[in-house]
């Protein structure tokens, strides 16, 4: 029974870290029917410039982790600009393409620097004994990443709900022309979306570093493992996923916590979201709380 | 008036059969023996040596699987970012039945042109089943699909020890009617046995778009909807898409296979997926000859990034590798631009030069 409460704690850590990852994700795609497979690379580059501002400069963690999220918003904003601006309209190949060809660069930028080879981890800054409650043990750092995922969600959600430049990217999202001619910029918005994207990113890289060590291999995974969880919540939908990255986490962590090692199984956590994704994709392709759209000629 | 059979200035066509020909003028059957005469000729002439062979000999590996990836990706319109799993598969299938049959049985040296067309129906029929939620579901969807077969592919082959977790499986030299292909004329044999592949292919993809099957992927690229009301089935359609791709993958993977003699997991990683994907966007998506000039600009940019790296690494501090970070940044910076500034890729650019010499020196 502790075990199984273990696996459920730690299935709840990892998927709330997937909920706060696929929320940026979902975020561009509601706005500008955009699938970003960089995404995995801007969570790895907030996460890096976190580190980079607390070991090398020496600022206090929690300001190097809000500076880093600034840098990000604009540095998504930028990549918006610079690139996808041009290829509104374009056929949708072209703009997956690119997102995969900016992943490349993003990769061999980072490869430049050294936090594409080492390992690194931020310097501790909370009680190392874990917290343990009934034989069930959670450390401090998986507390305070879930606690801070729980308090960004929240208000992202505030934000969409009650802001006005959100309700203007769910205008977005729900109808372009119509938006404009209501006086919304369009490109201001995906602007914003990537924006918001981003900074959402850097948070998840932050609270990913501190709980797993700094690596670049593991944390751009995050950008493909995030296309399940999405693709479970529906694309286009904030709260599927939140949802679905803690369902997503749950079922990674019981499969390699039941699964591995018996039949001599390995590593079936990495690969359970994809398997979960094809049936999804077969039975129910629109997802928990995805909308089925409507086509005509 | 006589029709000059060299050189048209114009479509003379009267019936559909003389559109449907392969070569409309002289010239173009002349240049295309020109070529191909070329293409066959030139090891006997000039000796590149064994690596240079082998590189050769990738390329036009990479030319079939992009010929298979152009047909799902440019003609069909399906995104498929899985496209080195289904390689994998082709390649997968030489190495199991090198793995129940002993590496060196008689089917895997004496009759390996039918070990090739196996793996090529191994892949149609992966491809087929990767292609089944396309009766559903499109674009972005899709793209998922394969990604998640990449993904799961990858696990399977490194979990289970029947494909020795990823690790190298060999395969055995092969026969011909000379005898056993030795050391020393491996590539040079394999450079002729792709190129005879890589010329029936181009053929079989020519003549595809000009039946109903063919011109069927277009319509459902186009407009599934309208193609549906046309009494098209673009469910079975994409399906069949994603099938000839898988062949076309599995051929490429067989002969990948044969030509390293050794079946490792490395050569299918997502990265060479987007590599794929990148030389049929770089070439010119739905078109051909696209299938040609990408994997070769894509390859010729690596070796170039490669000597560049290793010239500048020598002013570098030691133990900094520049390949890893500069071959990423360009190859992503190649597709960015080429996206940016030429969606039609290397393909549009012959087309240009095409259509400048046709009319020569009588334009407007």
């Amino acid at each position: 029974m502790v075990y199984f409460c273990q696996i459920m704690v730690s299935g709840i850590v990892v998927g709330s870290i997937y909920a706060l990852a696929a929320l940026g994700l979902v975020l561009i795609y509601k706005s500008s029917r955009v699938a970003n497979f960089a995404h995995g690379q801007i969570i790895a580059a907030g996460a890096f410039i976190t580190y980079f501002l607390t070991v090398d400069l020496g600022l206090p963690i929690f300001f190097s982790f809000l500076a880093s999220m600034v840098i990000t918003f604009f540095l998504a904003m930028s990549v918006e600009r610079i690139f996808l601006r041009r290829l509104i309209g374009e056929p949708i190949i072209s703009v997956i393409m690119v997102t995969i060809g900016l992943s490349s660069i993003i990769d061999g930028l980072i490869y430049l620097t050294p936090f594409g080879t080492e390992n690194y981890s931020f310097p501790a800054f909370l009680p190392t004994t874990p917290l343990t409650v009934y034989g069930v043990s959670i450390s401090w750092t998986q507390l305070l990443g879930v606690i801070i995922t729980f308090i960004l969600i929240g208000a992202f959600s505030w934000f969409f709900k009650k802001s006005t430049v959100g309700i203007s990217m769910r205008a977005v999202s729900d109808d372009q022309f119509g938006s404009m001619s209501v006086g919304i910029s369009v490109p201001r918005v995906f602007g914003l979306a990537w924006a918001t994207a981003g900074l959402s990113a850097a948070a998840a890289g932050c609270i990913i570093g501190n709980i797993t060590g700094l690596n670049f291999d593991t944390l751009h995974a995050f950008g493909i493992v995030v296309f399940p969880v999405v693709i479970l919540g529906g694309l286009d939908s904030i709260l599927g996923a939140v949802v679905a990255g803690i369902i997503m986490g749950l079922i990674q962590q019981f499969a390699s916590g039941y699964l591995d090692g018996n039949w001599g199984l390995s590593g079936t956590g990495e690969v359970a979201p994809y398997i979960i994704l094809v049936i999804i994709l077969f039975f129910k392709p629109h997802g928990l709380f995805g909308v089925h759209e409507i086509e005509r000629v | 008036m006589a029709q000059n059979h060299w050189l048209s200035t114009g479509n003379f066509f009267t019936s559909y059969k003389q559109e449907q020909r392969n070569f409309l003028t002289h010239l173009d059957t002349s240049i295309f023996t020109f070529f191909l005469i070329l293409l066959f000729a030139w090891p006997l002439f000039f000796d590149l040596g064994n690596k240079m062979m082998f590189v050769v000999d990738n390329l036009m590996i990479a030319i079939v699987a992009v010929m298979g990836l152009n047909l799902v990706t440019g003609f069909a319109g399906l995104i498929s970012i899985g496209h080195a799993a289904f390689v994998g598969i082709g390649a997968y299938t030489v190495a199991s039945f090198c793995r129940t049959l002993g590496t060196s049985h008689e089917l895997i040296t004496h009759f390996w042109p039918l070990v090739i067309v196996i793996s090529g129906l191994v892949g149609a029929g992966f491809g087929a089943f990767v292609g089944l939620p396309a009766f559903r579901l499109k674009h972005l969807y899709l793209a998922i699909a394969t990604l998640s077969f990449q993904m799961i592919f990858q696990w399977v082959i490194n979990f289970m020890t029947f494909f020795n977790q990823g690790q190298t499986i060999f395969v055995g030299r092969v026969s011909w009617v000379t005898g056993r292909v030795g050391r020393n004329d491996h590539y040079e044999f394999w450079y002729y046995v792709i190129l005879v592949v890589v010329v029936l292919l181009g053929f079989g993809i020519r003549n595809l778009l000009k039946t109903k099957y063919g011109r069927c992927l277009i319509a459902v690229r186009d407009n599934d909807r309208a193609a549906d009301a046309m009494g098209m089935h673009p469910g079975l359609t994409k399906v069949y898409a994603f099938a000839l791709a898988g062949f076309f993958a599995g051929v490429a993977g067989a002969l990948h296979a044969y030509v390293y003699r050794g079946v490792g997991f490395e050569s299918f990683t997502l990265h060479e997926s987007v590599s794929y994907l990148a030389m049929a966007i770089v070439g010119g998506l739905g078109t051909l000859n696209g299938s040609f000039w990408g994997p070769v600009a894509i390859k010729f940019l690596d070796l170039q990034v490669e000597t560049l790296s290793e010239v500048a690494g020598q002013y570098l501090p030691a133990g900094m590798n520049l390949a890893t970070a500069l071959k990423p940044f360009t190859f992503g910076l190649v597709i960015v631009l080429f996206l940016m500034f030429e969606p039609r890729g290397i393909a549009n650019w012959w087309r240009i030069v095409k259509s400048y010499t046709k009319l020569w020196p009588f334009r407007y």
